[in-house]
């Protein structure tokens, strides 16, 4: 059987060799690139994450894959965003300034409430039933991030509770956001990852 | 409800990693790889790769030894400290495996660059590191390059307040490496009330532990020595401090 290509976007600022090895630890071939020929080549695209949302969002344009992006996700092409990544699929944020996203997921991203931050671990709870998520998931994951996701109810999978309710994991057809960062939350987060990936894969 | 977490530190010293004691003794321990392997396996919250002689030597940071952390797939997240000079530093530093970085020397030569290192990483990616000394004259700051010691600049304290910086790791330099000495008092400065705190520096002991992170403030506990000396260490020491808001301990080979 043909191993699945992973292409991860590199979109400047991402934490690209912790994802490239989380990935290529659970099996997957991956491609890191900012070339929309060589990610064509890929199963799955991934948009890492770690960054700010209005340098990420210069940098997709500056290479063009503003377009490229969401083209592929408006094929079916299956797309993971994780942390900054997940934030990029909205459709615009309140970061440093606003700046419209790739607008693959009806949501917005603003400032945690009074300023806080989410850093850490926590857990999260599901919000609904997903077959690509199955019964079990892990129980505390690694957050980094003070801008939130605010997604469409019937789009949000997981949330987690920092003071006010956050959105963790989206889901809107083949695209999936997923802030919290499952390649640095230990085995449980990698399982969740993989088995995400695969679902999506097999979708 | 977020945790507060055990942060494990490596510090490195001319590509060995040591121990460290008050900024002055260092003993070797052997290769950060496999120190930063054992914490990743023990399942430490977060890992801190400190090498301590980057800024003096100008040198920038250590991407050759991050390449080679990152090689080994670690499952936990890595803040990197050491020879970060400008935006270009942090982004290579993030793209070579570090999850966060954090900053000190830069905090004393130019607060533009620290905003520089922000404006692409986010706030959230970036700690300050801050020795610090209680003396008679007051809160001290100290530069390990000039071994001198400085009053806390006020806009860097504003800076922190703001959350133009996500946390600030409070070194208790003078006490590092000798068990149960941290000086608490240097958690609850009028300066840095309302910015989440890392405390660093002679925690050892599970009271003063539990008091460090029963404070407010404080966010995270970070120890370096203290983890290295027996297996699975970073699990027996949240087994003693159970009943705070940390992850739960986990006996496993691999991490949890």
């Amino acid at each position: 059987m043909r191993q699945p290509t992973i292409g991860i976007v590199d979109y400047g600022v991402g934490n690209l060799a912790s994802v490239w090895h989380a990935l290529h630890d659970l099996q997957f071939r991956c491609r890191i690139s900012s070339e929309p020929a060589t990610l064509s080549a890929s199963d799955l695209l991934l948009l890492p994450g770690v960054g700010a949302f209005p340098a990420a969002m210069a940098a997709l344009h500056r290479t063009g894959l503003v377009d490229y992006l969401q083209s592929e996700a408006r094929k079916g092409r299956p797309m993971i965003g994780i942390c900054l990544g997940m934030q990029l699929l909205a459709e615009s944020s309140t970061e440093q300034r606003p700046t419209p996203g790739l607008g693959l997921l009806p949501a917005t991203v603003r400032a945690l409430q009074a300023g806080a931050w989410h850093i850490g671990w926590n857990e999260i709870e599901p919000e609904r039933e997903d077959p690509l998520f199955g019964s079990e998931w892990p129980h505390s994951v690694y957050f980094n991030h003070s801008y939130v996701v605010d997604a469409q109810p019937q789009h949000r999978v997981f949330i987690a509770r920092a003071g006010e309710p956050i959105t963790a994991v989206v889901r809107k057809d083949n695209v999936v956001g997923i802030q919290f960062h499952p390649e640095k939350s230990q085995s449980t987060g990698r399982k969740m990852l993989h088995r995400v990936v695969e679902g999506l894969l097999c979708d | 409800m977020i945790k507060k977490r055990l942060i494990g530190v490596v510090t490195v010293k001319n590509g060995w990693a040591v121990q460290s004691f008050g900024y002055g003794r260092y003993l070797p321990l052997g290769r950060p790889e496999v120190l930063i392997a054992n914490l990743d396996r023990w399942g430490a919250d977060e890992i801190l790769l400190q090498c301590i002689d980057r800024s003096h030597t100008i040198q920038g940071p250590d991407l050759r030894l991050l390449d080679r952390v990152s090689r080994q797939g670690l499952a936990t997240p890595l803040i990197y400290s050491g020879g970060l000079r400008h935006a270009a530093d942090g982004v290579a530093a993030i793209k070579a495996g570090a999850d966060r970085v954090c900053v000190d020397a830069l905090l004393h030569d130019d607060l533009d660059a620290v905003m520089s290192i922000c404006e692409p990483l986010g706030a959230q990616a970036v700690v300050a590191s801050l020795p610090l000394s209680m003396t008679n004259d007051g809160i001290r700051w100290f530069d390990y390059r000039s071994r001198q010691s400085f009053p806390l600049a006020t806009e860097l304290a504003r800076l922190l307040r703001e959350g133009a910086i996500s946390e600030a790791m409070i070194i208790d330099w003078r006490h590092e490496g000798s068990p149960g000495a941290f000086d608490l008092r240097l958690l609850a400065l009028p300066a840095l009330r309302g910015i989440p705190l890392i405390a660093f520096g002679g925690l050892s002991s599970e009271p003063l532990l539990r008091e460090a992170l029963q404070m407010p403030e404080v966010v995270g506990v970070a120890q370096g020595n203290f983890l290295s000396y027996r297996e699975h260490a970073v699990q027996a020491v949240k087994q003693l401090l159970h009943g705070l808001p940390l992850r739960a301990a986990h006996f496993e080979s691999s991490a949890p």
